[in-house]
């Protein structure tokens, strides 16, 4: 088929258009879902693709979707011959092997949108649902040996057919989630966020008829060229990097290995020499893998470049199957957003020697915490999952940030006062975590304290976390930053370090959990680090001063 | 003497724009005058002293002077407050750079996250514990309080934010310790989190205190400038001050509380836009104030303002009742380039006043919006303001061409028409943010453009939206000015009380209210004592396991039984309209209540003075127009001073006038109103993208 050619004036108000349809489905998603991970933490986001399945605009409120949202549509067409799907068609699916997934919990709803008879593109919405069945709460631990245990897994299958809901499915979706009221409002807004799109493509078609499709090809052609290009600006050569993930026992490793090639305008990342896949949920999916390259990529060349599969299309990915970064059926991935902390650190690192200038060294990922148990004040049972923030790698001009989420992730907290009025726990302290950045002239960004105590009987948690053991590399003679651990009564004579994988341990009343999030690597030698940030450090009490050293690592539980 | 006149001031980032009303004749004066932003109070005074010689009117016949400030939004983006110290529960100091865990941009890593206006060294940490049904854990250790003020003092601090955990739900610690610091340091700037917002979510309400305070020296300086030099100027009306919530206080409220004037200079021109819909039976509207940097929009339904109770500035979430105004970084001045891909941009970087766009000679050498304009002949090409203000349209030219055309490979027209296109579409963008994203069909509103580029680009705005009508006002650039005079007093209180929507809490929830009504009080009492004021009832609620919360009216400040089921059965009918179910069977929690408290002022006259006569002597020029899906046409130019009232015409037509220029695409039909305002018919509107 030949197309017409428009001018790129055409392809970029298309692309506004294309923007907004995606941002007014994540509103109708955000509005009408019913669990406050979607509604108040809005890990979710929508996405519009060409009716080939390539992403031309995803509205993004966490990154890891940005790769969870590619092979989407590809995996429904893939099951179902085109002319077997009909409008008001939707398909759900989160199978990481077989669905487009990454991970169990997140859920695919990809709808089909038809103009004069034919498919002209597609609209698809992923939503994190905070229980899809498995062997814990929350269907996301670190224990979890296989990815039976982890929860419902789903196919691309019919959930929708001529725009009534396909209760066949529906009903069983509902009754796997220990939540089912939940799984009913945030499936329904998702068909109501397609809903939205499919009406406002059409709207774009009726308005641009003819000139949609070149104009939208013309946009990823642009965007390709403008990634292209930047790949183009940063210093060809073959850079290798690797880094380690806590292994299946304690003391245990295991490698990412990276082999990064930038050749003319493209790079092509090759991580064999990985380490075979882990019997514990911290395999990191091809999804996850994808959403990190394209994550870091953009965050380092151009922070800027639209997130559509123009320049997805510049980069090369190549990872042997069964290995951490490509496992195989039915290796357990529930905790790969942890894991996938370690991996953006291999590619930000292996980038950063192509461009010195902008360099950053490697961060520490944010821990997971699930508690559950009786709540005495209202009968009932509760689930509390949270991911507790770490900090980010320190840069050639500046330090790393103290406490945010990094690389592919970006949920945020939950108040301490949402969680004190909602659960039978009390916060003891929620705190940066002095010393946890890894000194240099730049410092890495300091992890976080929180203490949580039990105030009743029955609490268990479970846990998960990386870089417990390894700690986040520093660059240019920048010091690692500090390791994180988890602490079951500090200071008490019951004081113990736990595992960085822990399934139910018990909470007995007043006990108290500390999480202690691992810090960002340092930037150049901490002996360079200027005069006023040293005493800046000192004023505010965040490194004990140090004659040789400028500042140091406290070492209460870094080293 | 009588009181006969009434003096609105709108201060800008650029302009001070001052509008006096004769509320007897209707005779309006319009003046402006250069912002001074080392001592904004010294331009203002200036202007004052100005305006009142034109209008020939004696000082103490204003019976009322308002004025819109953007100090405190400045002292924010500019960091321009004072060194604060924060007095928080032990273990909890470092809420406040914590913040929600996120970083500030998910891609762009050379973004930090805000440094508050509290450092760390002002951070001091006191044992107490409040649980969150209020009870308390652990008493406050007093002393501790005492040696932290002094430890502050010592440092440096100049103002004190008090923050402790679940202040909202019992403010007595809060309270004592402000007492300590009053007591040990009389002057003091201080505030507590549960004075300011007695809200739960810890680091919004510690935020919004923390930023609070630390401007609170700040506008307490200022006020006293202003207030003095206007007691000189022998005006004896006490000056009112506009509020992002769109209604107007006394300095000593703002004193309080500089926090809630962030939005105060948009919320002019939206008050200003509810009261000339009000005035000519316009009351679904949607605000369109495009300046040369940015852009606001709000949605109008029914005549009452969309409001929002959290808005992000200068990084920080400031929690604070307001109006829903949505702003976008691209205006008249916005720069087109090429991206490295070879995609035409329009802004977010601006020309600004100064180079300002290429065609205005002051050096500017990259293209803009306006130079796109002045290209296909929308703008004037000799000069802008009447007369007063020459322009070179080859210089626009040859920016266009230097800068886009060779890099794109197109020429002139399509290059300058594509700016248009791109930034329309980016403003249709914008509407879309505060309409559809919001569940409301952009059609069912009429588009009122205002500031010195709306009537511009209003009428392609309204085709791509498809909505059915522009409403010009008579005096675009003066709305905001004048929405200042049709400002209600208004004050809103809020209060967490997280409990079931059950009558078991019918207690607690009526203590709560009974709080609010204290609040609403005292705040009349210093606002307007004796005026018949409204009180307004708010409940949000939600289910039990949400987090995100709808309001639902509360019939009285005082629960029973009956009542309280009446508010649930509207919650539940509220959630199906807005999500398209409700789960009747699932408990009901109550997270905040509200209260809004608001005195009437009587509304200004229209513009008694509107020229009659005949159209034709009202045109003053023909020239070649560019329009979408036109091209260039032969266009009459109309002065807008000479456009008589009562009269109709039709596109292609330019329309001038001191403050902006309006551009209607032919085949749309203009009604002028008996007071000068256009109202344009948009003909298109069924093929617009809504759907």
């Amino acid at each position: 088929m030949t197309m017409k050619r428009v001018d790129s004036i055409t392809a970029e108000v298309v692309s506004r258009h294309l923007l907004s349809i995606a941002e007014e489905m994540a509103a109708t998603l955000i509005r009408t879902s019913f669990s406050p991970n979607i509604k108040e933490r809005a890990d979710c986001s929508t996405a519009v693709f060409d009716a080939k399945g390539r992403v031309i605009a995803q509205a993004q409120r966490v990154p890891i979707h940005l790769g969870s949202m590619i092979g989407a549509v590809h995996a429904v067409t893939a099951r179902f011959p085109v002319e077997e799907i009909t409008p008001g068609d939707m398909f759900v699916a989160n199978d990481p092997y077989s669905g487009g997934g990454s991970h169990l919990p997140d859920i695919n709803i990809i709808a089909p949108v038809f103009w004069r008879g034919h498919i002209v593109a597609y609209v698809a919405n992923i939503a994190h649902h905070a229980d899809v069945g498995g062997m814990v709460p929350g269907s996301e631990a670190a224990v979890c040996r296989s990815i039976f245990q982890e929860g419902l897994r789903i196919p691309p299958v019919r959930i929708m057919r001529g725009g009534e809901i396909n209760r066949d499915v529906f009903d069983i979706i509902l009754l796997n989630s220990r939540t089912a009221d939940e799984r009913n409002g945030d499936l329904r807004a998702q068909f109501a966020s397609n809903v939205t799109g499919i009406r406002a493509m059409e709207g774009l078609f009726a308005r641009y008829g003819d000139d949609t499709e070149p104009a939208i090809e013309a946009y990823v052609d642009f965007t390709r060229r403008r990634f292209a290009a930047a790949i183009g600006r940063i210093k060809p050569g073959v850079y290798l990097m690797e880094d380690f993930l806590d292994g299946d026992a304690p003391g245990e490793t295991a490698r990412i290995a990276l082999k990064l090639t930038i050749e003319g305008e493209r790079m092509a990342l090759d991580f064999a020499g990985s380490a075979p896949q882990l019997s514990w949920a911290r395999n990191i999916p091809h999804q996850a893998l994808i959403a990190t390259v394209y994550t870091v990529a953009k965050s380092l060349l151009d922070p800027d470049v639209p997130a559509n599969a123009g320049y997805f299309d510049t980069i090369t990915i190549s990872a042997p199957q069964g290995t951490v970064v490509q496992p195989v059926a039915p290796a357990p991935v529930g905790c790969r957003s942890i894991s996938a902390g370690v991996l953006g650190d291999v590619i930000a690192l292996a980038l950063s020697q192509a461009m010195p200038e902008r360099a950053i060294a490697g961060s520490g990922p944010h821990h997971l915490a699930v508690f559950a148990g009786p709540d005495p004040r209202n009968d009932g049972y509760f689930v509390n999952y949270e991911t507790i923030a770490g900090g980010m790698g320190a840069r050639p001009n500046r330090d790393g940030i103290d406490a945010v989420r990094v690389h592919a992730s970006g949920a945020s907290n939950l108040p301490v006062e949402a969680l004190e009025h909602a659960y039978p726990l009390r916060i003891e302290r929620y705190a940066i975590r002095d010393g946890s950045g890894g000194p240099g002239e730049r410092r890495g960004g300091a992890g976080v304290i929180r203490e949580y105590r039990a105030l009743a009987e029955g609490i268990t948690v479970s846990l998960s976390a990386e870089r417990q053991s390894v700690p986040a590399p520093g660059l240019a003679g920048g010091a690692h930053g500090g390791l994180g651990v988890f602490v079951l009564d500090p200071g008490t004579p019951r004081e113990r370090i736990l595992g960085a994988a822990e399934a139910d341990v018990a909470l007995p009343p007043h006990s108290v959990l500390s999480i202690r999030t691992p810090g960002g690597g340092g930037y150049g030698p901490p002996a360079h680090r200027p005069s006023t940030l040293m005493d800046k450090d000192i004023r505010e009490d965040r490194v004990s001063p140090s004659p040789a050293a400028g500042a140091v690592l406290d070492t209460e539980d870094a080293a | 003497m009588q009181h006969k006149a009434w003096l609105g001031i709108d201060t800008g980032g650029t302009f001070t724009d001052l509008v006096l009303v004769d509320v007897e004749s209707g005779a309006q004066w319009l003046h402006k005058t250069p912002t001074t932003p080392e001592d904004a109070s010294r331009g203002i005074l200036g202007g004052m002293e100005e305006i009142l010689r034109l209008a020939e009117l004696d000082p103490s016949e204003l019976a009322l002077v308002c004025h819109g400030t953007t100090l405190a939004t400045n002292a924010v983006l500019e960091r321009k407050w004072v060194r604060t110290g924060m007095i928080t529960t032990d273990g909890f100091r470092d809420v406040i750079e914590l913040a929600r865990q996120r970083r500030p941009s998910f891609f762009n890593l050379d973004l930090e996250k805000p440094a508050p206006p509290s450092s760390r060294d002002l951070r001091i940490e006191v044992a107490e514990r409040i649980a969150p049904d209020g009870a308390v854990v652990t008493p406050l250790d007093e002393a501790t309080v005492r040696t932290a003020v002094t430890q502050l003092k010592a440092r440096g601090a100049q103002a004190i934010s008090i923050c402790f955990l679940h202040a909202y739900a019992n403010q007595t610690h809060e309270r004592r310790a402000a007492e300590i610091v009053r007591e040990i340091w009389p002057d003091a700037f201080v505030c507590t989190s549960s004075d300011i917002l007695a809200e739960f979510r810890e680091y919004e309400r510690f935020a919004t205190s923390t930023v609070n305070a630390s401007l609170l020296p700040v506008i307490d300086r200022y006020l006293e400038r202003f207030e003095r030099g206007v007691a000189a100027l022998g005006i004896s009306a006490p000056p009112t001050i506009m509020q992002s919530n769109g209604g107007a206080v006394s300095p000593a409220a703002v004193r309080r509380a500089p926090i809630n004037t962030f939005f105060s200079g948009p919320a002019g021109g939206v008050i200003g836009a509810v009261g000339l819909g009000a005035a000519v039976d316009v009351k679904d509207i949607i605000t369109f104030d495009m300046g040369g940097t940015s852009t606001d929009v709000a949605l109008i339904r029914n005549g009452v303002p969309a409001k929002h109770n959290v808005r992000e500035m200068g990084g920080f979430p400031v929690r604070t009742r307001t109006l829903d105004i949505h702003t976008i970084g691209a205006g008249g001045g916005s720069i087109a380039w090429v991206d490295p891909g070879g995609l035409l941009k329009v802004g977010p970087q601006s020309a600004g006043a100064m180079p300002g766009p290429a065609a205005y000679g002051k050096g500017g050498e990259r293209p803009t919006v306006t130079d796109a304009n002045m290209v296909l002949g929308r703008l004037n090409q000799k000069a802008l303001l009447q007369g007063r203000m020459e322009v070179f349209p080859e210089l626009g030219r040859k920016a266009i061409e230097t800068h886009l055309c060779e890099r794109l490979g197109m020429d002139l027209v399509r290059a300058a028409s594509g700016i248009i296109e791109i930034v329309n579409v980016n403003m249709m963008g914008a509407v879309r943010v505060i309409s559809v994203e919001r569940g409301e069909d952009p059609r069912d509103f009429a588009l009122m453009p205002f500031g010195g580029a709306g009537p511009l680009h209003a009428a392609d705005v309204a085709v791509m939206m498809g909505m059915p009508r522009v409403f010009v006002p008579q005096r675009p650039g003066l709305l905001s000015a004048m929405g200042l005079l049709h400002a209600d007093a208004r004050g809103d209180f809020s209060l967490t009380r997280l409990v079931l929507a059950h009558p078991s809490s019918i207690g607690v929830l009526n203590a709560g209210l009974g709080e609010l009504e204290r609040r609403g009080a005292a705040w009349l009492e210093q606002e307007a004592a004796g005026a018949p004021a409204l009180f307004e009832w708010q409940g949000d609620l939600r289910y039990f396991g949400q987090n995100f919360e709808l309001p639902a009216i509360l019939p009285t400040g005082r629960l029973d039984d009956e009542t309280l089921a009446s508010v649930v059965a509207r919650f539940h009918a509220a959630h199906a309209a807005a999500y398209g179910y409700a789960m009747p069977d699932r408990p009901v929690e109550i997270v905040n209540l509200r209260l809004a408290v608001t005195v009437q002022r009587p509304i200004p006259p229209l513009n008694a003075h509107v020229p009659r006569g005949a159209l034709r002597d009202a045109v003053i020029d023909e020239r070649d127009v560019w329009f979408f899906g036109a091209g260039f046409a032969p266009t009459p130019v109309y002065d807008r001073d000479r456009v008589p009232a009562e009269t109709r015409f039709q596109g292609p037509a330019i329309v001038e006038q001191m403050d902006t220029t309006t551009v209607v695409p032919p085949g749309a039909t203009v009604d002028v109103d008996s007071a000068g305002n256009l109202m344009i018919e948009i003909p298109t509107a069924s093929e617009g993208l809504m759907q």
